[in-house]
């Protein structure tokens, strides 16, 4: 859309020339968003934060989680245990503390006493008992994060103990990141109902609340953790993010959950009003390979393409530099992330001595190929995604400078993930997380019978590693066995990783609190009631 | 005329069920699955026997006929059936909320657009090659030519950001927020917006009608009797070009539903068009089907309509 780019520029010239002159005259105070409180001229209790979202808020319960703007909205209305915060720290929230059973296999969890849902009732244990086995069941898209819970003992009133089948490594910090629901009431609404109309412990209600267009957080001054700062937090559904942008500088916004566009972003990095802070992304942009390829299969062929593709040079023409080139499948910000697997290095000499070692050879028309078999597949990129397409031309360039012939076609997201599941696609470039900050394991991308596994990609030590890193809890057990991962990933390069991005988060100086430094972006957003109008 | 009817509304039936089949079938054919889009990318490890549980949960496991004559067998008792990924809530409180907002967008647009353009149509015809005729022709040819998005996201840069940096707030509107629709201010830009292209198309059509007229026997006969030449105009001449002009309103009212994804997108309106996109994109099977079926109605009745009012304006037709 060179529509798009254009409104872009134009905005981004303009906000060069006038921004400093204007936000020195007129301070924080030429507008508040429309609709917001008079409560922000006395400074710090009060008012109202708008944030800004890029697609409508679908629903409000455990369930919906999985999308970030959705999250920023319900841990604000609804607690989990414990959170994993902007630094990747495992934090206590409705849990006092908890304790990890000998054997791996239990969780005891002490609840804070006397806390509150905004219907007045009392949080204990069996509202935990109720939300892990009520959302574990199959049908709720939380079920997977509850993998290997047996069932949940209530100990006492603020005592819960969930009980293991198999360890699960992952579990304190994604089951117990699902927020819990007050019993009594979820019984009377069921699923579907609590997801329209949820209440929670957490520091807003949910007031006013209209999918597409804005949902409103009310204070609810009984929270645990005490009053929240200010009186109400809006969401507003932005989609255009050049807009999104134009908020922010007219002070419509305060924040945008979703980011703006990188270019508009850089513009505000220098900008005293705002905020920016930069956060890597746990998913590196791939090109995912179908390995059964017959002319992909042979992992040779797979390196040769790595050494082929000018990867610093897609993330600096194409990203504006923002990101680091990738080894493996963790991200360099990662706990678990292994140094000393070594980098691909841009080198077409070499991958065309790799291909020609593979017994590839270059046939007239430049592209290679061996007993008959052209080393030619097809790429099929999201319909429309202007980021990742030029990604995979420039791509397509590389490969075709080694001999290899990368097509490229277009469908829509769904049909790709399906097709590449299936095994019908060949391949594709698009992003997606094989393993995080919240967890190295990348089990439902690279092992074998993962749900995710695009690659088709079938290696029997991957799949023991998995397991094992699965089955230890202490980290320090856990590091060689992800160091292995790493290797055997960079080794057998099931997908081309491109580059991990960074995202630029904007803040505006008048919601003040902001965590100046975060290794994650998306907590940031569940501590709304940390925040004031500045 | 009763005959005339009762063929008309029994033809325009049959293209509504075809409709409603032809768009189960090719929602069905467009490949994907929409349980994986509430899963979100690779944060959550989910099971091929979890998927398939959340698919029997939607009945999206049943036959496909039996998914049809149960989704149109509710449509026909006046139930839309509920929203898959807003699961809970009904379609058609979806559809009711987002109506109003895109019918009221479209219907203040077209009154600004038949306000000012038919009077310039006019005066551009009688005058030709004047002063008045070439502004509205380069008037009506930017208008269709400037792409809604690029006018929309303009309008949004000058008047929500630049105005009030130089001037303060706008004498009697105040201020012009950038998006939405919290204020009746909000209403200004997307409206402009939309009555741009209206405007554009309506002045061009109208001054070809009265330009085609002009020298016709008809106009000079009564001009020739000595009729006042304002009474040759209106009575003569502009009431018979209303012809094609109603022709074409009735044209955009029927589009007037799906023909605003792109402002209500930039501007962040809620109304059908985003509804449309947005479940498209998802694969809210539910919700398309039910707008589909809407749209197709909405269209056989305007057509229908705009076939009567016809007869109205024009005493040549006669309906039989």
């Amino acid at each position: 859309m060179s529509d798009n780019k254009l409104a872009r520029l134009m905005a981004r010239r303009f906000s060069r020339r006038q921004f400093l002159r204007y936000s020195a005259a007129t301070g924080v105070g030429v507008y508040l968003g429309a609709g917001t409180m008079s409560a922000w001229a006395q400074g710090v209790q009060g008012g109202t934060l708008t944030w800004l979202g890029h697609q409508e808020v679908a629903g409000l319960g455990p369930n919906d989680i999985g999308a970030d703007v959705q999250a920023a909205v319900i841990f604000n209305i609804l607690n989990p245990l414990v959170h994993v915060d902007h630094m990747a720290q495992t934090v206590p929230v409705l849990a006092r503390s908890w304790q990890l059973g000998e054997d791996n296999l239990s969780y005891t969890f002490q609840l804070h006493e006397g806390v509150r849902f905004h219907d007045g009732s009392e949080l204990t244990a069996e509202d935990v008992k109720y939300t892990f086995e009520t959302y574990s069941q199959p049908g709720n898209t939380m079920a997977g994060r509850f993998n290997g819970m047996r069932d949940v003992t209530v100990v006492d009133r603020y005592t819960a103990r969930v009980n293991m089948d198999t360890v699960n490594a992952e579990f304190l910090r994604r089951a117990c990141e699902v927020p819990i629901v007050p019993k009594a009431y979820h019984e009377s609404v069921g699923v579907d109902g609590f997801r329209t109309a949820p209440i929670g412990t957490g520091a807003f209600r949910i007031g006013e609340w209209i999918p597409a267009q804005s949902t409103e957080l009310i204070a609810f001054p009984d929270h645990f953790r005490g009053a929240p700062q200010v009186d109400r937090i809006v969401l507003e559904v932005v989609p255009e993010p050049s807009v999104r942008y134009i908020a922010l500088l007219t002070g419509d916004a305060d924040a945008s959950v979703w980011p703006i566009a990188v270019e508009d972003a850089l513009e505000l990095e220098n900008d005293p009003d705002f905020l920016v802070v930069r956060t890597n992304w746990n998913s590196p942009r791939f090109i995912p390979l179908n390995n059964e390829l017959p002319q992909l299969s042979d992992r040779r062929v797979r390196q040769a393409m790595m050494f082929a593709l000018d990867r610093q040079r897609i993330l600096d023409d194409l990203e504006s530099g923002i990101g680091v080139v990738a080894t493996s499948h963790l991200a360099p910000h990662n706990p678990f992330y292994n140094a000393n697997v070594p980098l691909y290095p841009f080198d077409p000499e070499r991958a065309r001595s790799v291909l020609d070692g593979a017994g590839w050879v270059e046939g007239s028309d430049g592209i290679r190929s061996k007993d008959g078999l052209r080393l030619s597949f097809t790429c099929t990129t999201i319909s429309g995604d202007q980021t990742r397409r030029p990604m995979a031309e420039l791509s397509q360039l590389f490969l075709r400078a080694v001999g290899v012939e990368m097509q490229l076609a277009e469908a829509p997201v769904a049909s790709i993930l399906e097709g590449l599941r299936a095994g019908t696609l060949e391949a594709s470039l698009f992003n997606w997380t094989m393993g995080s900050i919240v967890d190295p394991s990348p089990t439902s991308v690279l092992k074998s019978n993962g749900g995710d596994n695009f690659m088709r990609y079938n290696s029997a030590e991957m799949d023991a590693l998995i397991d094992q890193g699965l089955s230890l809890v202490d980290p320090a057990a856990r590091q060689p066995i992800y160091d292995r991962t790493q290797e055997l990933f960079a080794e057998d390069m099931p997908a081309l990783v491109l580059h991990y991005r960074q995202d630029l988060g904007v803040y505006s100086r008048r919601m003040v609190g902001v965590p100046e430094e975060q290794m994650m972006s998306t907590p940031v957003w569940f501590d709304g009631y940390k925040y004031s109008r500045g | 005329m009763s005959s005339y009817l009762t063929f008309r509304i029994l033809k325009g039936l049959f293209v509504v069920v075809l409709i409603s089949v032809l768009t189960f079938i090719i929602m069905r054919l467009m490949p994907g699955d929409p349980v994986y889009m509430l899963l979100g990318e690779g944060q959550i490890p989910i099971t091929d026997a979890q998927i398939e549980a959340i698919r029997a949960k939607w009945g999206l496991d049943r036959p496909l006929p039996e998914q049809y004559f149960l989704w149109a067998g509710n449509l026909l008792r006046g139930d839309f059936g509920e929203s898959l990924i807003r699961a809970g809530v009904p379609v058609r409180k979806m559809i009711f909320e987002a109506i109003p907002i895109t019918a009221l967008l479209n219907f203040y647009a077209l009154a600004v657009a038949i306000v000012v353009a038919i009077p310039f149509g006019i005066a551009a015809a009688v005058r030709r090659n004047s002063w008045i005729d070439y502004a509205s022709n380069v008037v009506s040819s930017l208008g269709i030519a400037t792409p809604n998005f690029w006018l929309a996201l303009m309008l949004i840069v000058l008047f929500a950001l630049y105005v009030p940096r130089w001037f303060g707030d706008l004498p009697l509107i105040g201020r012009i927020p950038p998006f939405g629709l919290r204020s009746w201010q909000g209403w200004i830009l997307p409206v402009i917006v939309i009555a741009t292209e209206e405007m554009a198309v309506l002045m061009r059509i109208t001054r070809g009608a009265v330009l085609e007229l002009l020298p016709q026997d008809f106009v000079r006969t009564a001009r020739s009797k000595g009729l006042a030449e304002r009474r040759v105009l209106y009575r003569h001449v502009v009431s018979n070009a209303m012809l094609p002009v109603v022709t074409v309103i009735g044209f955009r009212i029927a589009f007037i539903l799906s023909g605003t994804i792109i402002v209500e997108n930039v501007f962040a309106l809620p109304g059908i068009g985003r509804l449309f996109v947005d479940s498209v994109l998802r694969l809210d099977y539910q919700v398309v089907q039910s707008l589909v079926v809407v749209f197709a109605v909405l269209v056989v009745v305007i057509n229908l309509l705009t076939d009567l009012v016809y007869a109205l304006v024009d005493p040549r037709i006669r309906i039989s």
